[in-house]
């Protein structure tokens, strides 16, 4: 048996693209327990979310969302977590999702790009 | 769960600034990725880098791909010093804290770090992060010899 390197365990996915004319790197990776997404134009991570699904007595799932750093007031934000996290769901995935977005503007054409460039191409 | 605030606004302020590196950055923007493993005393490290234009994210992984705690930590006013806090795992326990916090002082980056290394593990949060950094120095992520607090 020869003691070779393990093999890298997470499936991660990494692309560019255009939103509005600004330059978005979007990089997606899958671990054990959670998703992480990165979508950039900043050049930096900048504010990070947290979505989770919580399992509760009634059929319907609820989701939980919060802003763990970086800018904790914008609703499209949260709203663009949500989506995904409510995706990740509905593909049969109870994984939490840790966002992190570094967007120039949070007009709803924005987050509406991203949130479609992460779904085309999703890990789960 | 008590959040360290005024840490973590003045790591937001640093965070949204222009913070220049002295290191040339390989590409004209866009996101590197490095990944490599390697085993130490039948454990197998697990090494993810992302490097942003201004921000270094790093995910520690031990035997599992678990995402684990999440710390931020970065160079703040006044003196340079650096903060670190926990964004996300809780904060009872620290591992990964301290890779974080000498991360910063290596590369003068921010970072974000994910680790999973179990608590109470001193020698393999140790080697991970002898592993790390040398990684980071051979990407020319980070400067050889620690300059002290320049900036």
């Amino acid at each position: 048996m020869d003691s070779s390197v393990p093999r890298f365990p997470v499936t991660y996915k990494s692309l560019s693209l255009d939103i509005k004319g600004n330059k978005t790197d979007v990089v997606l990776c899958s671990y054990d327990d959670h998703f992480l997404v990165i979508a950039t134009q900043i050049g930096a991570m900048g504010t990070i979310l947290h979505a989770r699904k919580e399992e509760g007595v009634s059929i319907e799932p609820t989701f939980n969302v919060s802003a763990v750093f970086g800018k904790r007031d914008e609703p499209m934000l949260l709203a663009c977590a949500r989506q995904l996290i409510q995706h990740i769901s509905i593909s049969g995935s109870s994984r939490s999702l840790v966002i992190s977005l570094g967007l120039k503007d949070h007009s709803a054409e924005t987050l509406k790009g991203v949130v479609s460039a992460v779904i085309e191409n999703r890990l789960w | 769960m008590a959040r360290e605030e005024p840490d973590v606004e003045a790591l937001n302020e640093e965070i949204s600034s222009d913070l220049v590196f002295n290191d040339e950055v390989k590409d004209g923007g866009g996101v590197q990725i490095t990944c490599f493993s390697e085993v130490v005393n039948d454990v197998a490290l697990h090494f993810q880098i992302l490097r942003l234009p201004k921000q270094i994210y790093v995910w520690i992984g031990c035997d599992s791909a678990k995402l684990g705690r999440i710390y931020a930590a970065a160079p703040t006013r006044p003196k340079d010093m650096i903060s670190v806090t926990s964004i996300l795992g809780g904060a009872s326990d620290n591992t990964g804290a301290g890779i974080a916090r000498r991360l910063v002082l290596k590369t003068g980056l921010n970072i974000i770090l994910a680790c999973n290394i179990p608590k109470n593990s001193p020698m393999l949060e140790a080697e991970a992060e002898k592993m790390l950094v040398q990684k980071l120095i051979q990407l020319g992520y980070a400067r050889a010899k620690a300059e002290g607090s320049s900036s």
